[in-house]
């Protein structure tokens, strides 16, 4: 009897302390929503409730016509998607051809490859990419930021693809052989279409990370606001003069950023957590 | 492997570019291309532009004049570094308790736990920036929600100017960082717990070991491995922050919350009115690598017992 009484105590306790966890993890993400459709007068005023007095949807008409986020919002999907897109090819067939293919020099290349995971530049090599990428043309819009991440040889990718693959039995590749089939052929035909629970992690990983990405794109449209994602707008938004004014449009802004991520992750969040920690495990 | 042999000397008629290894080579070059160009190139470009001095368009080779004004002079970066080391060991002194024992919690399998799980890990998937920009918002100083609450509460009696001293702007970077950061390391110490054998407890339990003995004694030891590769993700991610200090302080009261990413970030950049100095900000990214690197190091040294630990 009193174990079990005791045992009730731990578990109430036990859910007082998730339940506590969940208050505060779901608190700024609910306070961003719902200011979202308070007025700017009463996010300057009144700052206890959660919930606005009045309801508007002034903020995200206003955003989205006068403070440019419709264009950002587009920016930020034609970002996402060419480095989504791009990524899966790129990341499958490196995997692809460090796992399976056969050439001089793969282990030095594929060596060096790794060994760039230990230098910690993390973004303090912005500057010299720009400059490369000024080489080339590139430096002052969007396509820049995805050639660099569509075609930078990301290592965690690298590693999931190349584990996954290694996990496809090699008689199937041997027998496509015996019947005439090219390495290229193989890939194409075979192993890629073999991917595909691999490639809906890779999407969204890659997602997440174009989508969220601050810096990179910051730099690449430092002398061209037009083509600035939604973070980037956002910033600079909150970086202007116009900073205290704005609160409205800053939390709609923002919202129009977290949304569209918050319900990829609730349609996909096992792929995103399985994602995430094949990712960092093998790291 | 041995395969590729095979199938080119059956075959002699066919072009050079239909052999396997070419198509191999073929296949990687646009990668491989990119990744000398956007990796090693930068790596070698900074190596270079650490002994000159340089505004991005005019430059003079001075030698280690850069190390020298890095090591005895700039006392600006050095406390930029202490705020780094400070605010990284400081917010995961509460990160990663927090993540391991909501993981014990959620081991259990409760009620619940999938729900709990999903939502605790949510705003992992929000922009570092973002989360910067939220919290910012929610701790503003006059019609911030937080002062809002806690004088509701009673706790304080005026509003509190987070971001105007340096510890408090802190202590709001650090809580952002932990909010944003604390579900993928939650989730790495739930997948480690699940790997942990039931018999180990059920043998425990036989032996009366209370909930603590059990705790340090088999779960700790038995999650070691992951805990030690837990930790050195986090404290690298953590050295290499810049998006949070850039969306809450940047930096401000006056230079004091800078960590050492957004310090050398300026001087590339020269952001927020500084100079362009590209030459000492290549000396400044270099000694940081290094330094970064030893205390990573120093890390995998001294955490060997925990990596090994059955």
């Amino acid at each position: 009897m009193s174990n079990k009484i005791k045992r009730l105590i731990s578990t109430t306790f036990i859910y007082l302390i998730l339940f506590g966890v969940l208050l505060i993890t779901v608190f700024p993400l609910l306070y961003t929503f719902l200011g979202s459709f308070k007025t700017n007068m009463e996010l300057l005023t009144n700052s206890r409730s959660l919930i606005p007095k009045t309801f508007v949807l002034d903020n995200y008409t206003q955003a989205w016509k006068l403070a440019n986020f419709e264009r950002y919002t587009f920016n930020s999907i034609f970002l996402s998607f060419f480095i989504v897109l791009g990524t899966i090819f790129t990341s499958t067939i490196s995997g692809y051809v460090f796992e399976r293919g056969n050439f001089r020099f793969k282990n030095l290349i594929f060596a060096m490859v790794i060994s760039s995971m230990f230098v910690s530049l993390g973004s303090l090599t912005l500057y010299p990419q720009l400059m490369i990428a000024k080489v080339f043309g590139i430096n002052k819009s969007l396509w820049g930021v995805i050639i660099i991440r569509v075609f930078g040889m990301n290592v965690t990718n690298l590693f999931i693809t190349r584990a996954y693959i290694k996990t496809i039995n090699k008689e199937i590749d041997e027998s496509a052989k015996v019947d005439g089939c090219t390495f290229f052929r193989i890939y194409r035909s075979i192993i890629f279409p073999l991917l595909k629970p691999l490639v809906a992690t890779l999407a969204i990983l890659e997602f997440r990370f174009a989508w969220n990405d601050y810096l990179m794109p910051m730099v690449f449209t430092l002398s061209n606001p037009k083509r600035m994602p939604l973070v980037v707008g956002i910033m600079n938004l909150k970086g202007s003069g116009a900073a205290a004014s704005s609160w409205n449009l800053m939390l709609a802004g923002t919202s129009i950023a977290i949304i569209p991520m918050i319900i990829v992750y609730a349609i996909f969040n096992r792929y995103y957590i399985t994602g995430l920690t094949a990712g960092a495990v093998k790291g | 492997m041995k395969t590729s042999n095979k199938s080119s000397n059956s075959t002699y008629k066919v072009k050079w570019f239909k052999k396997d290894s070419t198509q191999a080579v073929l296949m990687l070059s646009p990668m491989l291309i990119g990744f000398i160009l956007f990796t090693y190139v930068p790596i070698i470009y900074i190596l270079r532009y650490a002994f000159y001095d340089s505004n991005g368009f005019k430059e003079t080779f001075i030698g280690i004049e850069n190390f020298i004004r890095v090591f005895t002079r700039d006392k600006s970066y050095w406390s930029s570094l202490l705020n780094t080391i400070i605010l990284t060991f400081g917010k995961l002194a509460v990160e990663i308790p927090l993540a391991l024992f909501l993981a014990v919690l959620l081991n259990k399998g409760r009620k619940g736990t999938g729900f709990f799980r999903t939502t605790l890990f949510m705003p992992t998937v929000i922009s570092a920036a973002i989360a910067g920009l939220i919290f910012s918002l929610m701790f503003a100083s006059f019609n911030g929600m937080v002062n809002g609450i806690l004088q509701d509460i009673g706790i304080i009696e005026k509003p509190i100017s987070w971001f105007s001293s340096k510890g408090s702007a802190l202590f709001v970077i650090g809580f952002a960082s932990v909010w944003n950061n604390f579900g993928i390391n939650m989730v790495f110490f739930l997948m480690a717990l699940q790997s942990v054998p039931v018999e180990l407890y059920e043998c425990a339990s036989l032996d009366g070991v209370n909930a603590f003995q059990r705790f340090f004694k088999i779960t700790l030891p038995m999650i070691g491995p992951t805990f030690q590769v837990v930790l050195l993700n986090a404290i690298v991610g953590s050295l290499k922050m810049a998006d949070l200090i850039l969306s809450t302080t940047n930096g401000q009261p006056g230079g004091k919350t800078e960590v050492v990413m957004t310090y050398v970030f300026k001087y590339f950049f020269g952001y927020d009115a500084r100079a362009v100095e590209v030459g000492y900000a290549s000396s400044m990214a270099l000694v940081t690598a290094v330094i970064l690197a030893l205390i990573a190091f120093i890390y995998m040294r001294s955490s060997k017992k925990l990596g090994n630990s059955y």
